[in-house]
C-alpha cells in the first residue's frame, strides 16, 4: 500500500501544485469567473490521459514503440514553453498592479490569455496522466483477479490515497495562497514555477538522452542512498524543483541554463542588488 | 499568437518524429529479449557489449500494463498487457544500469551490465 501510495502521489503532485497555483492566480486577479478554463483544461487532460492509456493497448509495431515517447517528450517541452510564457506574463502584471491596491485585471487582456491558463492545466494533468491511469488500471486488474486478494486491494487503496493527498496539497496551496498578499504570491510562485520548469526542461533533455539523440555522458553526483527519488520527500522535491538523485552532466547543464535564461527573462529588467535581496526573502 | 504556437508545436513534434526515425534507421543493432511475467523481469541481468547500441524486445505476458523504467538510462516505457515493445538503447559506457518495473517496483527489478 505504501509503495502504490508514493507512486500516485509522485505522479499527481506536480499537476496538483500547478493547478493550485493557477486557480489561486485567477482568484487573485479577480478572475474567479474564469475558473472553468482551468477546470476544463484539467478535465481534458484527464480525458486525454484515459484515451491514450486505452489507446496504447490497441497500438502495435513502430507506433507503440515510438508514439507514446514522442507525445510524452512533446508535452514536456510544450509545458516548459507555456509555463515560461505564463511566468513572464505574471511578472508583467505584478509590475502593473504594483502600487494600485488589488486592482482588477483588465478584462479584455485577461480573456485573450485564458487559453494559456487552460493549456497549462491540460499539460500539467496530461504529462503524468497516462502513466497514472495505466498504473491504477494495472492495480485494478490485479485486484479483480481471483488470485489478487486483500493485498491487491490495499494497493488500490494506496494508489487512490496518493492521488487524494496530491489533490489535498494543491487545495492547501490554493487556500494558503489566498491569504498571502498579491505581490508576495507573484514573487513566490514565479520563483516556484521557474524551478519547476527548469526541472521539467532537464527531464525533457534527459528523455532525449534516453532516445540516444543526446550523449548519455556520466553521472555528476549520486545522492540516491541519501535521498532517493522514489521516497516521499525525494518525489516531492523532484516534482517541486526537479531534484535528481543521479543526474547526468547534460541534465545539470540544461537545468542551470534554463534557470539563467528564465531569471534573465523574468527578473532581468529590474535587476539590482537591493531588489535581489527583496526577492529572496519570501522564498 | 495561438496559430503561431500551434505551428511551433507541430513543427517540434514532426522534428522529433523525424529524428527518432533517423536514429532508428541508421543502424541495425543487436536484439535482446526481455520478458515480464508474474511482475518480474526475465532475465534479471542482461549482459551487453559496451559502446554498441542494442534493442530490447520487451514482452509483457502479464494481465496488467508495466512500465520499464531506468533512471540510469533516462528511459520510461509503458508495455501494455500482452504486448511487445522494441526499445532502442543507446550505446553504453561500461557499467551497471539498473531498471525497474515502475508499477511493481518491489518484484520487478533488473540490471543491464555493459562490458
Amino acid at each position: 500500500m505504501g509503495a502504490t501510495f508514493v507512486v500516485t502521489l509522485r505522479e499527481a503532485f506536480e499537476a496538483a501544485l500547478v493547478l493550485g497555483i493557477v486557480y489561486t492566480y485567477l482568484e487573485k486577479i479577480g478572475g474567479r469567473q474564469h475558473y472553468r478554463y482551468v477546470t476544463w483544461g484539467g478535465a481534458l487532460g484527464v480525458v486525454a490521459s484515459i484515451m491514450i492509456a486505452v489507446g496504447v493497448g490497441f497500438l502495435s509495431g513502430p507506433l507503440l514503440d515510438l508514439g507514446p515517447d514522442v507525445v510524452a517528450t512533446g508535452v514536456i517541452f510544450v509545458a516548459v514553453a507555456v509555463l515560461t510564457w505564463h511566468g513572464w506574463w505574471m511578472q508583467q502584471h505584478a509590475r502593473a498592479i504594483k502600487g494600485e491596491v488589488q486592482r482588477r485585471l483588465d478584462e479584455a487582456q485577461a480573456t485573450r490569455r485564458l487559453w494559456i491558463v487552460a493549456l497549462i492545466a491540460f499539460t500539467a494533468v496530461f504529462r503524468e496522466g497516462t502513466e497514472t491511469v495505466l498504473f491504477l488500471w494495472g492495480l485494478l486488474a490485479q485486484a479483480t483477479d481471483a488470485a489478487g486478494g486483500v493485498a491487491s486491494w490495499s494497493g488500490v487503496a494506496g494508489g487512490a490515497i496518493g492521488i487524494t493527498v496530491a489533490v489535498g496539497l494543491g487545495w492547501t496551496i490554493f487556500h494558503g495562497g489566498k491569504r498571502v498578499s498579491l505581490q508576495k504570491f507573484f514573487s513566490v510562485t514565479s520563483l516556484l514555477l521557474m524551478f519547476l520548469s527548469a526541472g521539467l526542461f532537464s527531464a525533457g533533455i534527459g528523455k532525449l538522452q534516453g532516445f540516444g539523440l543526446l550523449p548519455q555522458g556520466s553521472i555528476v553526483w549520486d545522492t540516491s542512498p541519501l535521498l532517493s527519488e522514489r521516497s516521499f520527500l525525494g518525489a516531492f522535491l523532484s516534482g517541486l524543483v526537479g531534484y535528481r538523485a543521479r543526474p547526468s552532466g547534460v541534465e545539470v547543464a540544461a537545468y542551470l541554463t534554463y534557470l539563467l535564461l528564465a531569471a534573465a527573462l523574468l527578473f532581468g529588467h529590474r535587476w539590482s542588488p537591493v531588489r535581489a535581496a527583496d526577492r529572496l526573502d519570501p522564498a | 499568437m495561438r496559430r503561431l504556437m500551434a505551428v511551433l508545436v507541430s513543427l517540434g513534434v514532426a522534428a522529433l518524429m523525424a529524428l527518432l526515425g533517423v536514429a532508428r534507421a541508421a543502424d541495425t543493432p543487436r536484439e535482446v529479449p526481455l520478458t515480464i511475467e508474474g511482475n518480474r523481469f526475465m532475465p534479471e541481468e542482461i549482459a551487453v557489449k559496451a559502446g554498441a547500441p542494442f534493442v530490447l524486445i520487451i514482452t509483457n505476458k502479464d494481465r496488467g500494463p508495466e512500465e520499464f523504467e531506468s533512471r540510469d538510462l533516462k528511459i520510461e516505457k509503458v508495455i501494455p498487457a500482452g504486448k511487445t515493445v522494441r526499445l532502442k538503447i543507446p550505446s553504453l559506457k561500461p557499467g551497471t544500469y539498473g531498471f525497474v518495473g515502475e508499477y511493481h517496483e518491489k518484484t520487478a527489478k533488473g540490471r543491464i551490465v555493459a562490458e
